[in-house]
């Protein structure tokens, strides 16, 4: 029996914690949401009596925990409505960078009050640089899950996918997508992209009784990640990904690696979501600063810092095999010679 | 020589890819196959752009509107929808139209542009007045006039009988005298301005 090393508190280890709060939280939100809108309506059609019991019980179930907040639900429980792709938030209308660029392309011009309801996000990008794909996509949630999933079916000794394409693909999709849009006329990176899909989709399910044809293409996404490629849509594909990763490329907020406390142990790269290489200081405008890296190193080697630009390749870390035997043959070179 | 397979290869390699790049986009149309909407019952929710391609240019699918909607009339076009895929419509046969302008203040880009209640203009009511039940002298009725949110400006009872219903200019078709007309084959329907409020037979 050993005993369990015992190592200070450090808050940036437990952020990847708080990322699947807010990750766990986003969903919620989405499921919840639709059903609050399927409330509202029988407030404001005043019919309890003429519900359905089934009804009957999501009416009671939802005056119950939405009654010690709002007098009058009809109007009060709009403060919050609609999904990460467009959204309003106590009277500020907040989208999805994505969806303006889509829009913009699909109309030919440039509708202000549209452009600007994207300001927010847009400016959180080029500072955290592409923090939504893991802190509040709703499509990180479930495509983490999947994740898991791989992970017990590959124990299980099922052989799944495993390629690897050029990360590179996903801004000829954007590219695409918005050439397509703007031929097409109407926005069709809004049929591809995830997040979008995903709260449409809960709202068709919960409020206009059954899934649209958005869920069969989700469905197809996750099947390409667990048989194909691991996480191969949000690393190759996503034209929302490539867009905050063209915004993020010179964030300030960046993960850095302490050489000195590195021992090369390549459980970064091994947790690395985005197949990105953490040991090697190669973090590039993919990295979403979802910090499970930070959580998973066992020498706290990995920190966040405020720089614009990556370190260099650092070399090999010097709590590492590699670094102590060059080291120490150094060492015992000057020593005797 | 060499240079030419360089050449071909790197056409090779660029096709492959643009071919895997349109991946996504060629799935998302295999899955949505073509099938033709029927607009004949569907009309946009208020405040839409004039011309469905406007419409459909400006929409991005958000589904805020049916979210916010009361009624709940707003509905999407699926897979049948073809290019509008995902953006909504209103059909009034199921679920009519309150006029409460908040689709019209939640929408974030100007695809439904906010304006005042007269000024909505989803169609205008057209009446076959071969069906209706007071028109052919099968009952007294008048659930369409008392329904409507506009009052007497946009539909009233014809001079001499009482409950002969007679659409108006005002009418901004919000399709509430659809919902709640009782005869089957639905004499009162929401049509485009041009077509006029009176059903034209051919004889």
């Amino acid at each position: 029996m050993t005993e369990p090393i015992k190592r200070p508190f450090l808050f940036r280890r437990h952020l990847n914690k708080l990322r699947w709060l807010s990750l766990g939280l986003v969903f919620a939100m989405l499921v919840v949401l639709p059903f609050l809108s399927v409330y509202q309506t029988y407030v404001a059609a005043h019919a309890y009596d003429l519900l359905p019991p089934s009804d009957k019980k999501l009416y009671d179930i939802m005056e119950t925990l939405s009654s010690p907040f709002v007098d009058d639900p009809a109007t009060d429980l709009d403060a919050i409505k609609g999904t990460t792709w467009s959204g309003t938030f106590f009277g500020y209308k907040i989208s999805d960078p994505l969806a303006v660029v889509g829009q913009t392309a699909a109309g030919l011009t440039v509708y202000w009050p549209f452009v600007l309801s994207a300001l927010v996000p847009v400016l959180l990008t080029l500072a955290l640089g592409r923090f939504f794909c893991g802190w509040i996509c709703p499509a990180t949630f479930l495509y983490e899950l999947n994740t898991n999933l791989a992970a017990w079916l590959r124990k299980a000794g099922f052989r799944l996918g495993h390629l690897h394409f050029d990360r590179r693909l996903k801004y000829l999709v954007l590219a695409l997508g918005v050439v397509l849009s703007a031929v097409t006329g109407s926005v069709l990176v809004a049929a591809i992209y995830p997040p979008a899909i995903i709260g449409r989709e809960i709202y068709y399910a919960v409020a206009l009784g059954g899934f649209g044809a958005g869920a069969v293409f989700f469905v197809m996404t996750l099947l390409f990640d667990l048989l194909v490629a691991q996480r191969g849509f949000c690393r190759y594909l996503c034209p929302g990904g490539a867009l905050y990763s063209l915004l993020g490329r010179y964030r300030p907020l960046r993960i850095r690696r302490v050489v000195e406390d590195c021992n090369d142990c390549v459980k970064c790269n091994a947790v690395c979501e985005f197949g990105l290489d953490p040991m090697r200081d190669d973090f590039g405008q993919e990295c979403n600063n979802c910090s499970a890296c930070i959580a998973v190193c066992p020498t706290d080697a990995l920190v966040f810092t405020i720089h614009i630009k990556d370190l260099p390749d650092q070399g090999a870390g010097h709590l590492g095999r590699h670094y102590r035997k060059v080291h120490e043959a150094e060492a015992l070179r000057q020593e005797t010679g | 020589m060499m240079r030419r397979r360089g050449f071909l290869q790197q056409i090779t390699v660029g096709g492959g890819v643009l071919a895997a790049g349109m991946l996504p986009y060629g799935l998302a149309r295999l899955l949505a196959p073509p099938v033709k909407a029927d607009p004949h019952t569907h009309l946009r929710p208020p405040g839409a752009l004039e011309g469905d391609a406007a419409f459909v240019d400006a929409c991005i699918g958000c589904g805020l509107c049916a979210e916010v909607c009361p009624p709940r009339c707003i509905r999407f076009y699926g897979r049948e929808g073809g290019d509008r895929v995902n953006t909504p419509y209103i059909d009034p046969e199921v679920k009519a139209c309150i006029l409460c302008n908040k689709c019209m203040e939640v929408c974030p880009t100007e695809a439904l542009t906010e304006r005042p209640r007269d000024e909505i203009d989803m169609g205008i009511a057209q009446i076959d007045r071969a069906a209706c039940y007071p028109w052919v002298d099968r009952g007294i009725c008048g659930a369409c006039v008392s329904i409507c949110p506009l009052g007497d400006r946009a539909i009233s009872f014809e001079m001499w009988n009482q409950y002969r219903p007679i659409v108006k200019q005002a009418c901004v078709g919000c399709g509430l005298c659809v919902e709640v007309c009782p005869e089957p084959s639905l004499p009162i329907r929401v049509v485009e301005r041009s077509q006029g409020t009176v059903v034209q037979h051919s004889i």
